[in-house]
């Protein structure tokens, strides 16, 4: 029987990048494939010249047995794919039944209307959940945004599905339930491919599992029958050590949270009540699905946003007294020691069009560390940078003059370290500082957190990954719906801590 | 980074014509990731050009003889008395480029530029008419009173937009009205010059005019003057380096802890205060009093520089020279052919057009890739 | 007193008409998430060519706003190009297209002699029977068409942007184009029909202007109306209803301003003149005190849309 979805020889540049190398992939009718592969190995480029978004240079793409070509996503969805990316393509302002309809033409509006909510009810009572279609997009939980999802594909009639990192901002309980979902649409005959990085959900869930490294199919495996070694070492190519943390003794406090409250930004859960304290030479990692106060905490603790109640005290080294900071801005926490990693790199942590010297230097400006305020000295700008640079390993810097923007993503991080960390901080704050990279530019950047802790800084750890949490922390908190629930203290166990974060969801 | 794609959808349905047409090549766009400065000018260059030819093409059929268009932009440059006008035009709208510069730097889009400038004109007026000062200091008064009235009438809005998140692109242009009607109020009313019927105030002294340097008044040096002050605060001051990033990423410099507001607020009085000065140079040196619409045009002008010369101040008293030809050029135009000064505009507006639609071509490349 | 009042009244509805029909376009447009500032050179652009068309083919009123509309919506098609297919900056676009506009529709007037022309252009029509009632016949039913015609239009327009699948699909276009073209919509052209015939709607602003309120053209007529009506669509956060209430509101004002010194209230000339500015103003501010501002705004408002390949 031909195969639901067939890739062959998928080549494609972006300029001089080849981010395809000859790839391939074969997905059977009632089989969940889980595409398996580190960030930037191409997996996702793959599925979106799968899903008509992009145009490969060579290759085949052929559905059921019939060869195509896609000009744009809607050829594609007219062949019967349906994507769900890891970014969802709904309108927020619209209810579900708007979203779906206008994903779903069906005649004239009113009746349209009608039959589209009647499919809607049909396709939720088949998959054993419940939707309210009136609901609008901005008012639901992400999980259940990404139902909304996949309803809307399966209305369209697709009958190969493929999923972007779909579990990357579930609870364990809310992968699970969608995964289960996911093999049931198998199960009825569908195609589904899973585009992940997670093991687990390869092992528990996949028939098959293909793995992609570089931009190239290294091979495909019966997803059971693999072991997680060999999984882990055909992802990766080679054996990284990961950082690993010695027990220190942890100084004395440098940072009390008490009571922290603020509204909610963008629609997620507010944060209720954030305490904790963090000591000199210590990793406080707060654990936790993404959505959960954690970017309100990181907006109250670097400045971005003030809090409605509570308090941030800190305490610099060498003084007696602890110094509100709560109302303080960024500027000023900044000159009271305290540097800040953001999770969304484009938008805060560097100006793209700018000069990798200037985004270096407008760290220290205001200190006066590059000449007056009349006049700015490029010359000591130039070798300050040239110092750093090197320091921190930034890789594919051709003129220290060049715009940040063309730094791939690990390097930038690494700049935007290399300006936080030079000025030996006494307090860090760092949100998912490995979100989007690479594992060798994970290592490097969890390495930087345990120097720094090393130093006798007080690190907090804002993360998704409950595996690097667990990893790098000497404490970890646990962040659900805006309070932290619990506390423990590394080693610690990771299905208590799993547990923590589940219990009062 | 590697480039970024994108594809153009045909503007029909892709279904129909790929029966009909299989092989109809698709455009696809490449951003470029750099592009050369000199590249750049270049194509700058060509669309002020093509915007030029453009605009004499809808000149010439308004009836402007093709001859004459091209014989009464050349005096300005190389008879004697249009290089005179050229220079002294250029003064006020160096001015201006530089003010719109500065603010735009700052992410504040100041059009109020022309209500500025009247404010400028009243102060100055004011200084004059209650004899403010010794003699020999009247000048610098007088443009220090306008300086500081543009500061005040920008400073509205700008607090508005820092406060209160108020849309300054509406905020500025309202309020150009409501300083225009004051100003008719004034020369309408109480400082209507008695000895004729025109709406204007009254002749200021001799010396409460801008002198001669050479053949041009003091306007000209004072405008390089502070077009240099302000190229220095943008390029080579830690002020501009904030300005920098205010205007590349304002959520990062947020972050990073630029002091956003007392620089935005700063970068904003200037524009607003050497917009008034420009008011206090026409006032004060060509017509010699506060006149009915001694700012009309100045405002988009100002714009259109800042936008040519990229916010750089240096760049700017350039463009402006060039706008100050195209100045006098329409005002001959009026007198000789009564085509009304707003042409100027006009041409002006399509300059913009066409260097904004070039910008296009500078971030994109395009390819044809053939389908089927 | 009362025939003050009765005066203001009804001069309202006409003066009421240009903000109420120049927002409702913008709307369109805005709602796709096309940032529309061209406003006051559209309406001059409907001004001239509704009188040139009076003054050219013969005094039929109706047949003069129509070829208004036609032509701003040709003149649109510019701006559409530049923003839409060029990515140009909105403001700079929409700036560049007002100041175009003003020095093209002085030029073609004064060249024309089209100028300075009283026409009779639109009349009263007085609806029969309903005008002979008391005091509301005369006010309102005697009104002439175009105001008669203003409710249904926006009626219309409600309709299509809430009930139709052609709204729906404009409306997500402004409010997510990534969802929009994920679901197989031409971006390109949705944004260029709601430009263009959002900017019909602001010429038949400019043209109701020239040839109903006014009955002349001149240069500059709008005064800066054009920018109020882009205050009143922030105001009005984008939905129609909101933006006749701020029409009647600015158009009461406007009317306002020679009853007074009808009534014999002694204000300075000038000092009355700048009250709409001062209002939409004062109205902005306010808007921002409550911290209103931006609500409701289309989610993609004045960003161009690309469909990025992201690596």
């Amino acid at each position: 029987m031909a195969a639901a979805l067939e890739l062959s020889g998928i080549r494609k540049s972006f300029g001089d990048f080849l981010a395809l190398d000859n790839a391939e992939l074969r997905v059977e009718y009632g089989e969940v494939h889980a595409l398996l592969g580190e960030n930037g190995a191409g997996k996702s480029s793959l599925m979106n010249v799968a899903a008509g978004l992009y145009s490969p240079d060579s290759g085949l793409i052929s559905i059921a047995g019939a060869a195509c070509r896609f000009s744009g996503p809607r050829e594609a969805m007219q062949h019967g794919i349906g994507m769900i990316h890891q970014s969802f393509k709904l309108v927020k302002r619209f209810s579900v039944t708007e979203n779906i309809h206008l994903a779903n033409p069906r005649g004239p509006y009113h009746s349209g209307r009608k039959a589209i909510l009647r499919e809607i009810s049909d396709k939720t009572r088949a998959l054993g959940f419940g939707l309210d279609p009136y609901r609008r997009i901005d008012s639901l939980s992400i999980a259940e945004q990404q139902r909304v999802e996949i309803i809307k594909v399966l209305v369209a009639g697709a009958h190969i599905l493929i999923l972007d990192e779909p579990t990357a901002v579930l609870t364990e309980g809310e992968s699970q339930r969608l995964l289960s979902m996911v093999r049931e649409i198998a199960e009825r005959g569908a195609a589904v491919v899973l585009v992940t990085h997670k093991l687990r959900d390869v092992k528990t869930f996949a028939h098959r599992v293909t793995v992609m490294r570089s931009g190239k199919t290294i091979t495909t495996l019966d997803a059971q029958k693999a072991t997680a070694e060999v999984l882990t070492m055909l992802t990766v190519g080679s054996t990284i050590i990961a950082p690993s943390r010695s027990a220190k003794p942890a100084g004395e406090l440098r940072l009390a949270v008490s009571g922290l409250a603020s509204r909610t930004i963008e629609g997620h859960t507010p944060l209720v009540n954030a305490t904790f304290s963090v000591r000199s030479g210590e990793i406080y990692g707060i654990a936790g699905v993404g959505g959960n106060g954690q970017t309100e905490l990181a907006a109250a603790l670097v400045g971005g946003r003030l809090p409605n109640a509570g308090a941030i005290e800190i305490k610099q080294p060498g003084k007696e007294e602890m110094m509100d900071v709560t109302h303080a801005t960024p500027r000023q926490r900044r000159d009271h020691g305290m540097a800040a990693v953001p999770a969304d790199r484009q938008a805060f942590g560097l100006a793209s069009s700018l000069s990798i010297v200037d985004n270096f230097a407008i760290g220290f400006m205001h200190q006066g560390r590059f000449g007056s305020p009349a006049r700015i000295d490029r010359t000591s700008m130039g070798l300050a940078t040239k110092e750093a640079v090197a320091d921190f390993d930034v890789q594919g810097v051709r003129s220290l003059w060049q715009r940040a923007g063309l730094l791939s993503g690990g390097n930038a991080q690494k700049l935007i370290l290399a300006r936080e960390f030079s000025r030996a901080p006494s307090i860090i704050v760092a949100h998912s500082p490995t979100r989007g990279l690479d594992v060798r530019a994970c290592a490097a950047v969890q390495e930087r957190l345990l120097a720094a802790r090393d130093r006798g800084a007080a690190v907090v750890l804002i993360s998704e990954d409950l595996d690097e949490v667990l990893s790098i922390s000497d404490r970890i908190g646990v962040m659900t719906r805006g309070r932290i629930v619990a506390e423990f203290d590394a080693p610690a166990d990771r299905l208590a801590v799993g547990r923590a974060m589940v219990d009062h969801a | 980074m590697p480039d970024r794609y994108a594809v153009l959808p045909p503007l029909w349905a892709p279904r129909f014509f790929s029966v009909v047409a299989p092989a109809l090549p698709h455009l696809i766009l490449e951003v470029r990731s750099d592009m050369p400065a000199w590249k750049q000018a270049v194509i700058i260059s060509c669309s002020i050009v093509i915007g030029l030819f453009v605009s004499a093409v809808i000149l010439i059929g308004s009836g402007v003889p093709t001859a004459d268009l091209i014989g009464e932009f050349a005096a300005s440059v190389f008879d004697v008395r249009g290089f005179h006008a050229v220079l002294v035009q250029a003064a006020p709208l160096i001015l201006v480029g530089v003010a719109a510069s500065i603010g735009f730097r700052a992410r504040f889009w100041n059009l109020g530029l022309e209500g500025q400038m009247v404010w400028g004109g009243i102060a100055a007026t004011a200084v004059s008419i209650h004899e403010i000062g010794p003699e020999q200091l009247r000048l610098p008064f007088m443009a220090l009173a306008a300086m500081l009235a543009g500061m005040g009438w920008v400073a509205i809005p700008t607090l508005f937009k820092l406060k209160f998140s108020v849309n300054e692109i509406i905020a500025t242009l309202l309020l150009n009205y409501v300083a225009t009607y004051f100003l008719y109020d004034l020369l309408y009313g109480s400082w209507k010059d008695p000895s004729d019927a025109y709406p204007h105030s009254a002749q200021y002294a001799a010396a409460e005019r801008l002198p001669d340097i050479g053949f041009v008044n003091v306007g000209l040096p004072l405008a390089l003057f502070f077009a240099l002050i302000v190229w220095w605060l943008a390029e080579l001051s830690r002020f501009g380096f904030y300005l920098k990033f205010i205007y590349a990423n304002p959520a990062m410099a947020r972050f990073v802890g630029v002091p956003i507001r007392s620089a935005v607020l700063a970068a904003v009085l200037i524009s607003g205060a050497l917009a008034a000065l420009a008011g206090f140079v026409i006032s004060s040196g060509s017509t010699g009093r506060l006149t009915q619409g001694f700012f009309e045009g100045y405002g988009f002008s100002g714009v259109l520089i800042a936008f040519l010369a990229r916010n750089n101040a240096a760049a700017a008293a350039i463009v402006a020279i060039l706008v100050a030809m195209l100045f006098v050029t329409g005002q001959s135009f009026q007198i000789f052919y009564q085509i009304p000064f707003s042409m100027v505009q006009m041409i002006q507006a399509i300059i913009v057009m066409c260097v904004a639609a070039s910008e296009f071509f500078v971030r994109h490349r395009i390819r044809i890739q053939r389908r089927g | 007193m009362q025939s003050v009042l009765l005066s203001w009244f009804g001069n309202l509805p006409p003066l009421a008409v240009p903000y109420a029909l120049a927002s409702l376009g913008l709307i369109i447009s805005e709602r796709s998430g096309v940032l529309s500032l061209g406003a006051e050179g559209l309406m001059l652009v409907g001004a001239l060519s509704g009188v040139a068309a009076y003054l050219s083919f013969g005094g039929y009123p109706l047949a003069a706003l129509g070829f208004a509309m036609v032509t701003a919506a040709i003149v649109s098609l510019l701006f559409g190009v530049l923003v839409v297919l060029l990515r140009v900056n909105q403001v700079i676009a929409g700036l560049a297209l007002v100041f175009f506009c003003q020095g093209l529709t002085n030029l073609v007037g004064t060249i024309a002699d089209w100028s300075n022309h009283t026409v009779a252009g639109l009349q009263g029509w007085a609806l029969y029977q309903l005008s002979e009632l008391p005091i509301v016949g005369r006010l309102l039913f005697t009104q002439d068409i175009v105001v008669y015609l203003t409710i249904p239009i926006f009626l219309g327009v409600a309709y299509f942007l809430n009930r139709t699948n052609a709204g729906l699909r404009l409306r997500s276009v402004g409010e997510s184009p990534e969802a929009a073209d994920a679901a197989g919509l031409n971006i390109y052209l949705y944004r260029f029909a709601a430009v263009a015939a959002g900017s019909a709607l602001v010429g038949l602003a400019g043209g109701y202007l020239s040839l109903g309120v006014a009955k002349i053209w001149m240069a500059g007529m709008t005064g800066g109306r054009g920018w109020i009506a882009v205050a009143l669509v922030i105001f009005a956060r984008w939905h129609p209803w909101r933006a006749l209430f701020g029409a009647l509101l600015f158009g009461g004002i406007e009317a306002l301003i020679p009853q007074i010194s009808a009534a014999g209230i002694r204000v300075p000339q000038y000092f009355m003149l700048m009250t709409p500015y001062l209002a939409t103003l004062a109205v902005m501010l306010w808007q921002g005190i409550r911290g209103q501002i931006g609500s409701d705004e289309p989610a993609a408002l004045g960003q161009p849309y690309v469909r990025e390949e992201r690596t």
